[in-house]
């Protein structure tokens, strides 16, 4: 079922094919590959009439020089740091609720699911003018205190609603089975319920991660120390010195995209599941 | 003098209140930390939003005098400023163009990776690169690309044989700044829809086109008779979601021009940041916040009423 198959001996269908396919590939593939060439050319090789796919002479001096004499390693810690701690808040939070308006009938249930669904319609640019007033005035602007409190969100709405669809494919008998063999409701939903969704719950906080770890514009708005900068917000920073440094810059744009290919990777197949939900894409 | 209260008092309306909430008290129990979470750091303010953009609040007078109530004022302002309207051509223009091309990519991508030759694995996977990329890191990566002198997109043109774009500066001209972002936000937002397509795309009975084939049904055929009809909805809930974020997106634009050359680029997204945090107005930047946001709303709107329609 699904795919369509052709006829192997349709020649010129089959280089037709072949032809989207490349083009396809190169547009996916070349400017990451390009990204990858740059941070390990010498500038010299760079800035050259005919530019070179395959670094001449191969080289980890960018790399090097990207972490002594920028603050990038800085920006990461930070990065990782903020991005941790909204992801397991983030989870705590979003597996309760999603629970509750998984399994109970309550008046509102419907009007709050679709009001967290709109909420992932929001400009950030909507919410942040009050929330930078609110930050000012709690004294949490240049903090890290403002990112922490402010990317729940898009993280939670994405959150709740994905895995809400986990707890719903997970057949009630479960529970029920439990509460018989004398399980209350939340210790059937520790023990029974908890463990069968992990999956599920690993993927969404992945996401969530994938989120704070990638946004930019409340960490340009709030913070304004180079020390307290995270990695999108730092690598932009570079564009503020005279001359831009291309080779570091690709190479830390390179450290920057590395944790978020791999964590992509790990919840490739949740993808479809995701979507459900109606928003990716952080 | 107050009077004192009595059970009696109360009769009407706490029992019923109380029993719903002993009913479903263990309901709440699992849903509401999250809810006051979002409340706190969405509704408030939302809220707060809409009264700010009936006041004069300037963040530098506001250290010696507090915000003052001005009506509408900031909104009859916002409405005069030609600005503004430049401002929501182009981001009708940008929206548009990036939701066009970002559904005829995605869904000739799906389509190809819908046929079995070998290789459609890797390029299913090859595919995701774009959209794994963190925005701001793919955003510097493609300035990169711009680059006038030594950009490889210049280079790959004289190559072809353009020989006038050899030190085009992409980003200096507005209408081929605007162009570069467009590009670069249908890179970013292509895989998504191209791999939501391809799941719906496999869904569809094999027969359906066997039988097609047997009554004689061009290719084209089956793509206008068959496959469109059937992803319609997926089609139509797809188009929507691309044009809330392709309204929205900000990212990309900041980091490739900053609403420049001149601001010929200025989306409305940074148009309201640069009047709350450049020009520090804060007032008239919430009011067009406001403005923004019954926007989204609008689309928003015609999305609920089609996400109705399929849980029907």
């Amino acid at each position: 079922m699904g795919r369509i198959r052709f006829r192997k001996r349709n020649i010129p269908a089959l280089f037709f094919i072949y032809l989207a396919a490349f083009i396809v590939f190169f547009v996916s593939v070349f400017p990451f590959c390009w990204m990858l060439s740059t941070s390990f050319k010498r500038p010299e090789d760079t800035f050259t009439s005919v530019p070179k796919l395959i670094p001449p002479q191969f080289t980890l001096e960018n790399y090097r020089r990207a972490f002594q004499d920028t603050l990038l390693g800085r920006y990461f810690v930070n990065s990782i740091y903020v991005a941790s701690i909204v992801t397991l808040t983030g989870i705590v939070l979003s597996t309760l609720a999603a629970y509750g308006f998984s399994r109970f009938r309550f008046p509102g249930r419907k009007a709050c699911l679709l009001f967290i669904l709109c909420i992932q319609m929001l400009p950030s640019v909507v919410i942040i003018i009050p929330l930078f007033i609110v930050m000012r005035n709690l004294n949490a602007l240049n903090n890290h205190w403002s990112l922490l409190v402010s990317y729940p969100t898009f993280t939670l709405p994405l959150s709740v609603w994905m895995l809400k669809g986990f707890f719903d494919e997970i057949p009630r008998e479960m529970e029920e089975v439990a509460q018989i063999d004398g399980c209350s409701v939340p210790a059937a939903f520790f023990r029974v319920i908890l463990p069968l969704t992990l999956p599920g719950i690993t993927a969404s906080g992945i996401y969530a991660f994938i989120g704070a770890w990638n946004e930019f514009l409340f960490a340009m708005t709030f913070l304004n120390s180079h020390e307290l900068y995270t990695m999108p917000v730092g690598l932009n920073a570079f564009f503020g010195q005279f001359t831009v440094e291309w080779n570091q810059l690709m190479a830390a744009s390179v450290f920057f995209t590395i944790p978020s290919l791999i964590f992509f990777m790990l919840v490739r197949k949740y993808l479809a599941r995701g979507m459900a939900g109606g928003a990716l894409k952080g | 003098m107050q009077k004192p209260m009595r059970m009696e008092d109360l009769k009407g309306w706490e029992p019923a209140f109380w029993l719903a909430w002993k009913k479903y008290r263990l309901a709440y129990a699992f849903v509401l930390p999250a809810l006051i979470a979002i409340g706190l750091v969405i509704l408030y303010p939302l809220f707060s939003v809409v009264v700010t953009s009936f006041e004069r609040y300037h963040l530098l007078e506001i250290l010696t005098k507090g915000p003052t109530y001005i009506g509408f004022a900031n909104y009859v302002e916002i409405l005069k400023d030609p600005e503004f309207w430049y401002s929501l051509g182009i981001t009708m223009y940008f929206t548009a163009a990036c939701v066009i091309l970002t559904i005829l990519a995605g869904l000739a991508v799906a389509l190809l990776l819908n046929l079995e030759f070998p290789g459609h694995k890797v390029l299913s996977v090859a595919i995701l690169i774009p959209w794994v990329m963190p925005r701001v890191a793919s955003s510097i990566l493609w300035k990169w690309i711009y680059d006038d002198q030594f950009g490889i997109l210049n280079y790959l043109l004289t190559l072809l044989g353009f020989k006038g774009m050899a030190s085009y500066a992409w980003l200096a001209h507005t209408s081929s700044a605007l162009w570069a972002v467009i590009i670069v936000v249908v890179w970013q937002s292509f895989p998504f829809i191209a791999v939501s397509l391809l799941a719906a795309l496999q869904s569809i009975p094999a027969e359906l086109y066997e039988a097609a084939m047997i009554d004689g049904a061009s290719p084209w055929q089956r793509l206008r008779f068959i496959t469109l009809p059937l992803l319609r909805n997926l089609l139509g809930v797809l188009t929507v979601i691309s044009t809330i974020w392709d309204f929205k997106a900000f990212d990309q634009m900041w980091v490739l021009t900053e609403g420049g050359p001149a601001g010929g680029t200025m989306i409305l997204g940074i148009h309201t940041w640069m009047n709350a945090f450049a020009y520090l107005r804060m007032g008239r930047a919430s009011a067009l916040a406001v403005i923004m946001l019954l926007l989204v709303t609008a689309i928003t709107l015609f999305y609920l009423k089609i996400f109705n329609r399929e849980e029907e």
